[in-house]
């Protein structure tokens, strides 16, 4: 046996008596501590860390915690989470339990903070601001990672004891910088002497500091500003008045302005608002109420009582005297007319008289008496009524179209009465013309007359279309002026017309200037025109109306006259004519005769019957139209030249003035036939009736003709013109018919008669007529000299013919009795 | 090396090998082994208590170190159930295994030959003659009984053949 193996036999004894390590599994372990709980052993709660291996009693955990804060000062719960590998749930359990318990802990934002800490960073930040005079909040705030608001909280209680400085709007400044930038608001703040938005001042007072600082300067907040100054105006360093916080009035601008408007109010009695605004008062009419409480706010400015008075006196003596005044030309310039209106309204004389009916106010500022009115409107209706009188009816305006219908209504009943004119009547209308153009060219420049007169024309072209009736006098009417008065007058005409039918505004203002001259020294008559013309022109338009009315009342009655006169003159004419046209046919186979015979008739017979129609339709046009027209009986007189005539045709409108042209036309050519079927077809077109000559009616006519005839040939001395008339009769009395012979055609009528007549009669006749052919042969030769022998043989040849005489009128009235 | 569970086979290959092939007839070359059965033994030892997994008390009945007698145990359902342990030396030994018994189960298992000898497992014998001689006393414990308590003990015990000395104490007491 050797000593190695008892050792080792030792060994392996020793080994086996060595206590074996206990060993337990986690499993048991786990289940060994819930036993524990379960038999209360263990009677606290049991955390176990994240990995679940580890249990943790809530104490550790806070000693844990408690440990990790005291490290920094401050630890986030996450983090306290990581380092004790507790579910976050039981970390933040157990932190609030700490600061709960701790009054030096504070959790907040998922950090715990100590007291202490805040200490070193208020330290800290003591160090800093010392060094830079400043730092913001925001800035701490973001470098600790905290709320400013925080910060702010946790300094506050720091500030003048760690922290030697001043926090303001978010910024910590040192007491030194505070004084500066103090000083710097105060001097500012005394500077100010006028109402000023303290923002501005701060934006300058901020550019200052930053020019002073440089680039390192931090922006420094209006808000520091703010409250320096409020602090400042507290302590009564600087004098004024704060309003809507941002509007500084110094108290020296205060009493500036109350000395400004005290000064001028008492001064004028009156301030306007604008000049409030301008010293910087912007509710003006507030101010001045609370101020001056017996003063009265107008629209534009503030007056006293006596402002009112004295406008009153004036107005109170316009009103008695019958005149009118401009209040405006009484008060101050600055018053506007809303201002005149208001006040004139406050005045006592004008409500008096306002009550009373007596005044009128125009333009606000305007203030007539009512004589004044009164008189102006009953001189301008005159005027009216004689520009109305003198003016042609042609032309209405279109608002008067209604008149025209009525008017054409009332006449389509007398519609075929024939029409009746003088030339007296185109004397007066050609007259007044001329006296209305002398007008216009006195009261208006050349160059408004021609645009006037344009459009007056135009508007004669635009009316035609209003009705057919209108439209035919119209052409009449101008075309009568046209011949009569030339061209300068007929574009006064024409502006005549315009302003007949209805008085423009234009011409009462006119007027109202004429009538009241004093208008002119306004400064712009115009603006007191226009209204007071348009407070005269619906009454003169009434009063023009109504006497329109009247004058077609009237007029109607003039126009069934008219018609029924021209229709009985027509028929009388035509018949006549018709009688003479018949005897035309005797001359039938001899055409140079039937020329001469046919051109005859026409100049002396149709002619006259074309002028009486032409002019009647000139008349019962200007009838219709409401113009006055004085009838004139000489209608007989008139005669017209082919030159007349066609002007009254073209003035005539439409169909009726191409039937007149045709009419007129016809007049001037060779057959009367021609000349009959135009002429019915115009009266026809003006809607006259002609008659036709039947069997009856002509020998009526004849036998008076003849009877006219025999009476005139009895009566007639004269031993020329009888031949004719014998011719005449003699016709009559042989062939039945009228004939209206020339001196021409004489010698041929007479020799027709041979076969007609016994041999004696017809040489009477004969003989007659040679000798009347030689005596007007020798009186158309003579020379005018007395001495000479024709007047002789003239004087013989006469006394031949008047011897004849008894024989000629023996011989028709013999065979007139023979009948 | 299959037939054996893990925790076994672990446990073997920790134990230290032998390395003379001697048997107990071989005077120092004996002693020589003996030496090494020792160092296997206590290294096993060890082993087991440090694992908490100590399960056997053994120690050399003669001088020649040819007799063993010892306890072992087993814990089934939180009892210890212990018994003798004793086993000879062969004279062939290594290459003949030490036969184990267990005299205080003679007849009560089936896996057991007359005089306590326990039956090992088919795959024993081929094992251990494959590593002879590096497998020594302690392999044999290891390979050898661990397993058969591990498998013999709890059938025992539910059949009712052994029974926990408190168990039969007290049932020999009542």
């Amino acid at each position: 046996m050797d000593d190695e193996l008892l050792e080792l036999q030792k060994q392996f004894e020793f080994a086996q008596q060595a206590k074996s390590s206990i060993r337990l599994s986690e499993r048991n372990v786990v289940e060994l501590v819930q036993k524990l709980q379960e038999l209360h052993i263990i009677d606290f709660d049991l955390l176990h860390t994240v990995s679940g291996k580890e249990f943790i009693t809530p104490e550790q955990l806070r000693n844990d915690i408690l440990a990790e804060v005291r490290k920094l000062g401050r630890a986030t719960l996450i983090d306290l989470a990581d380092a004790t590998a507790v579910d976050l749930y039981h970390v933040e359990k157990q932190a609030q339990l700490i600061v709960a318990d701790d009054a030096g802990l504070m959790l907040i934002q998922g950090e715990i903070i100590s007291q202490s800490y805040w200490d070193n960073v208020a330290e800290e930040i003591n160090e800093r601001l010392q060094e830079s005079s400043q730092i913001a909040l925001a800035e701490i705030a973001a470098q600790l990672q905290v709320g400013s608001e925080l910060v702010a909280s946790m300094l506050e209680p720091r500030l003048g004891t760690l922290v030697k400085g001043r926090l303001e709007g978010g910024q910590l400044y040192t007491p030194a910088y505070v004084a500066r930038v103090t000083a710097m608001v105060r001097g500012a703040a005394r500077g100010i002497t006028v109402p000023t938005n303290l923002s501005v001042l701060w934006s300058a007072l901020q550019q200052l500091l930053h020019e002073m600082e440089g680039a390192s300067g931090v922006a420094v907040e209006s808000m520091f500003f703010q409250s320096l100054f409020n602090g400042l105006v507290k302590e009564g360093e600087v004098l004024g008045f704060l309003r809507a916080g941002v509007h500084w009035t110094p108290t020296v601008f205060a009493i500036a302005q109350r000395e400004c408007i005290d000064s001028f109010f008492s001064q004028n009695s009156f301030i306007s608002y604008e000049a409030l605004n301008k010293l910087g008062i912007s509710q003006p009419v507030q101010f001045l109420q609370s101020r001056y409480p017996e003063g009265i706010p107008l629209v534009t400015v503030f007056i006293h009582p006596s402002t009112i008075e004295m406008l009153d006196s004036a107005t109170e003596d316009a009103i008695e005297r019958g005149s009118w005044i401009d209040s405006l030309s009484v008060l101050p310039a600055s018053f506007g007319s809303q201002d005149a209106s208001k006040i004139l309204s406050l005045c006592p004389s004008v409500q008096l008289a306002s009550k009373a009916n007596k005044a009128l106010i125009v333009v606000e500022s305007y203030i007539f008496s009512d004589g004044f009115v009164k008189d102006t409107y009953v001189r301008m209706e005159k005027e009216m009524e004689t520009l109305c009188l003198s003016g042609s009816p042609g032309v209405f305006q279109p608002n008067d179209s209604l008149m025209v219908k009525e008017a054409t209504g009332r006449l389509d009943s007398s519609r075929s009465i024939e029409l009746n004119e003088t030339i007296d009547e185109i004397g007066h209308t050609k007259q007044s013309v001329e006296k209305g153009s002398k007008k216009k060219k006195g009261r208006s420049a050349g160059s408004t007359k021609t645009a006037v007169a344009e459009s007056g024309m135009d508007n004669q072209e635009y009316m035609p279309t209003k009705s057919k009736k209108n439209q035919r006098k119209t052409k009449d009417t101008s075309s009568l002026q046209m011949s009569e008065s030339k061209s300068g007058a007929k574009k006064d005409a024409a502006k005549m017309q315009e302003d007949n039918s209805i008085p423009s505004e234009d011409w009462v203002m006119k007027q109202i200037m004429m009538l009241v001259p004093e208008f002119d020294e306004q400064d712009d008559p115009e603006i007191i025109l226009k209204p007071l013309a348009s407070h005269f022109r619906p009454m003169l338009i009434n009063s023009l109306k109504e006497r329109r009315k009247a004058l077609f009342t009237e007029n109607a009655e003039k126009m069934k006259h008219l018609l029924d006169n021209l229709q009985r003159r027509l028929d009388e004419s035509f018949l006549n004519l018709q009688l003479y046209e018949k005897a035309l046919d005797l001359f039938e186979d001899d055409p140079s005769t039937s020329v001469i015979l046919h051109r005859h008739l026409l100049r002396t017979t149709a002619a006259s019957i074309v002028d009486i129609l032409f002019l009647n339709l000139d008349m019962h046009n200007k009838l219709k139209n409401g113009i006055e027209v004085e009838e004139s009986q000489n209608l007989e007189s008139i005669s017209f030249n082919s030159g007349e005539r066609t002007a009254l045709a073209k003035s005539l409108q439409g169909s009726l003035s191409k039937r007149a042209l045709a009419v007129n036309e016809a007049l001037e050519g060779k057959q009367v036939e021609t000349f009959m079927t135009v002429f019915r077809e115009l009266v026809e077109e003006s809607g006259l009736l002609l008659k036709k000559l039947d069997k009856k009616l002509e020998r009526t006519l004849l036998h008076s003709y003849r009877k006219d005839l025999t009476s005139q040939v009895s009566a007639e001395s004269d031993p020329v013109s009888l031949l004719p008339k014998v011719v005449s009769l003699l016709y009559a009395q042989v062939h039945n018919k009228a004939l209206q012979a020339p001196g021409r055609a004489i010698s041929i009528a007479v020799s027709r008669l041979k076969d007609k007549l016994d041999d004696s009669a017809y040489k009477i006749l004969a003989d007659y007529q040679s000798a009347t052919v030689m005596l007007l042969a020798l009186m158309s030769a003579a020379t005018g000299d007395e001495h000479d022998c024709t007047s002789d043989r003239i004087s013989s040849k006469r006394e031949l013919l008047e011897s004849h005489i008894p024989a000629l009128k023996a011989l028709v009235l013999a065979t007139r009795s023979l009948d | 090396m299959e037939g054996w569970d893990p925790n076994t086979k672990s446990t073997l290959t920790q134990i230290p090998l032998l390395t003379t092939k001697a048997g107990p007839r071989d005077g120092a070359a004996w002693t020589q082994r003996l030496k090494e059965e020792y160092k296997a033994l206590i290294a096993y030892t060890q082993m087991n208590k440090s694992n908490d997994n100590d399960w056997f008390r053994i120690s050399a009945a003669n001088p020649e170190g040819t007799r063993w007698t010892g306890k072992c145990w087993y814990v089934h359902n939180l009892l210890k159930y212990e018994f003798d342990l004793q086993f000879d030396i062969p004279v062939t030994y290594p290459s003949t295994a030490p036969e184990l018994e267990l005299p205080q189960l003679d007849g009560k298992t089936q896996k057991m030959y007359r005089g306590g000898k326990i039956c090992l497992t088919v795959h024993f014998k081929p094992l251990w003659a494959k590593n002879c001689p590096r497998f020594g006393m302690a392999h044999a414990l290891c390979l050898g009984l661990a397993p058969w308590l591990a498998a013999e003990v709890p059938v025992l015990v539910d059949s009712g053949m052994i029974k926990h000395k408190d168990d039969a104490t007290t049932t020999s007491e009542s």
